[in-house]
């Protein structure tokens, strides 16, 4: 009983530190654009597909259009709103952002974490609260389509949650 | 597909390189002179790319004070929504040139992270620095003061953010350059603070000037506060109109303070006459 725990205890960060962001950025390092998410087939189910390439994955903001909701941001925060228990007694403060990739379908995968403290610095949240926000975001089964000249393509998208006391306060962008 | 990558990354493209590098030749500053040159090179590539970032950190090689390359490196990281690396690329911008890039930092803290307190604390900063105006935005939505005052009303010190809100409109009148959203923010602080005239009058200018759904929106919620059923039904009517034609509050980035949606004016439509709450939508959404 004690091993399959101390096993499943395991398995769960190894699957959290896998998703935590990797960083490149330093010289020599860098990747196609500055926070391109590679394919990890340890943590990403190999059924999620890039429709145009990996080489044509635009940002959510090229498109012009702010940032765009399947259902607009009220939809988005009331999810969050209804779904998220505040973990009691948690007074930890700062940022969570998830970024991932939605397709021509309109599906997301590839999810990110990255984490820091109300001064910017890296961090790691507790992580009931990180799992419910992967776990909700994931459960999103429709973003926005975008298209650009009527073509459809593949984005990267974001959410940030603003925690203040454990609380979540607010959604961005 | 490549055709319409590369049109519409470069339609994205900022236009960070207009400095002019001749400036530091002229003050004899000839490592700044080279740094500046050698980040040239970023210009024409997507501030996300591999070639952008490495002409700018082969800028920082040969000098690392070169504050430009610091804030034209930090871009990517602010529009990916890394805000640990941006933080720290932009820090140093500010350390090497505060004048030029706090006012930056601030808003950015708020754009992006509505990080408030940091905002503020930018600013007033930057304002204690200079004797000369503070400026606008990056987005050139807003003075910097505006954006002062959102972040002011955002930690609940309304009458503070009034205060400031309404000395720069004053001034933004003055010299006919009143922002896109200034009156409409002005109006929903009045009417949050129980000054329905002055909110129905703001919202009047705001018509005027710059007619948007949330302004039709706030307006509707001030008549219903003061009783005027008709007048708060055609403006929510008026609202759902401009709001369906894409005549809304709109940033490329993120979402602004006051801005609403459309579930929250046909949330309104349907109870149009039942006591109202006056209060803001979106602060838990923005």
């Amino acid at each position: 009983m004690r091993k399959s725990l101390l096993n499943i205890s395991i398995l769960i960060s190894m699957l959290y530190s896998c998703q935590t962001e990797k960083k490149s950025g330093e010289k020599g390092d860098y990747l196609r654009w500055v926070g391109d998410i590679e394919q990890n087939d340890q943590i990403d189910p190999p059924e999620f597909k890039i429709c145009n390439g990996d080489d044509n994955i635009f940002q959510y903001f090229n498109i012009g259009e702010g940032p765009v909701y399947h259902g607009e941001k009220s939809k988005i925060v009331h999810t969050f709103h209804s779904k998220y228990n505040p973990i009691t007694g948690n007074n930890e403060n700062g940022f969570i952002r998830i970024r991932f990739v939605v397709n021509c379908e309109g599906t997301a995968g590839r999810f990110r974490v990255l984490q820091s403290d109300d001064t910017y610095q890296e961090t790691e949240f507790d992580q009931a609260i990180v799992s419910q926000l992967l776990n909700i975001t994931k459960g999103f089964e429709n973003w926005e389509v975008l298209k650009i000249n009527e073509t459809v393509v593949d984005y990267y998208m974001y959410l940030i949650f603003k925690i203040a006391d454990g609380q979540l306060i607010e959604i961005l962008p | 597909m490549k055709h319409i990558f590369i049109l519409a990354v470069f339609l994205s493209s900022s236009m960070a390189f207009t400095q002019n590098c001749e400036a530091y030749k002229y003050y004899g500053d000839t490592l700044k002179y080279k740094a500046c040159n050698k980040a040239k090179e970023a210009a024409g590539h997507y501030q996300f790319s591999k070639e952008y970032q490495i002409a700018l950190d082969e800028s920082l090689e040969i000098d690392p004070t070169f504050d430009h390359a610091y804030f034209a490196k930090s871009i990517a990281y602010l529009k990916s929504g890394d805000f640990v690396t941006w933080k720290r690329l932009i820090d140093q911008a500010v350390q090497y040139n505060p004048k030029e890039h706090l006012g930056y930092r601030g808003w950015c803290r708020y754009q992006f992270f509505r990080d408030y307190k940091g905002a503020i604390r930018d600013i007033e900063k930057l304002d204690r620095l200079v004797d000369y105006d503070i400026g606008q935005s990056q987005n050139g939505t807003y003075h910097l003061n505006i954006a002062k005052g959102l972040c002011y009303k955002a930690i609940g010190e309304k009458d503070k953010a009034i205060e400031i809100i309404e000395k720069q409109i004053k001034l933004n009148e003055e010299e006919n350059f009143v922002g896109a959203y200034d009156y409409v923010h002005l109006g929903v602080l009045y009417l949050e603070t129980g000054k329905f005239e002055k909110a129905i009058e703001t919202f009047k200018k705001q018509t005027h000037y710059n007619e948007l759904a949330e302004n039709q929106y706030y307006l509707a919620l001030t008549h219903q506060k003061l009783g005027n059923k008709n007048e708060s039904l055609a403006c929510l009517k008026k609202a759902k109109e401009l709001y369906i034609g894409k005549r809304r509050m709109f940033d490329t980035y993120s979402n602004p303070m006051d801005k609403i949606y459309l579930e929250d004016i046909e949330n309104k439509l349907k109870t149009p006459f039942n006591p109202p709450d006056g209060r803001s939508p979106a602060v838990l959404s923005q």
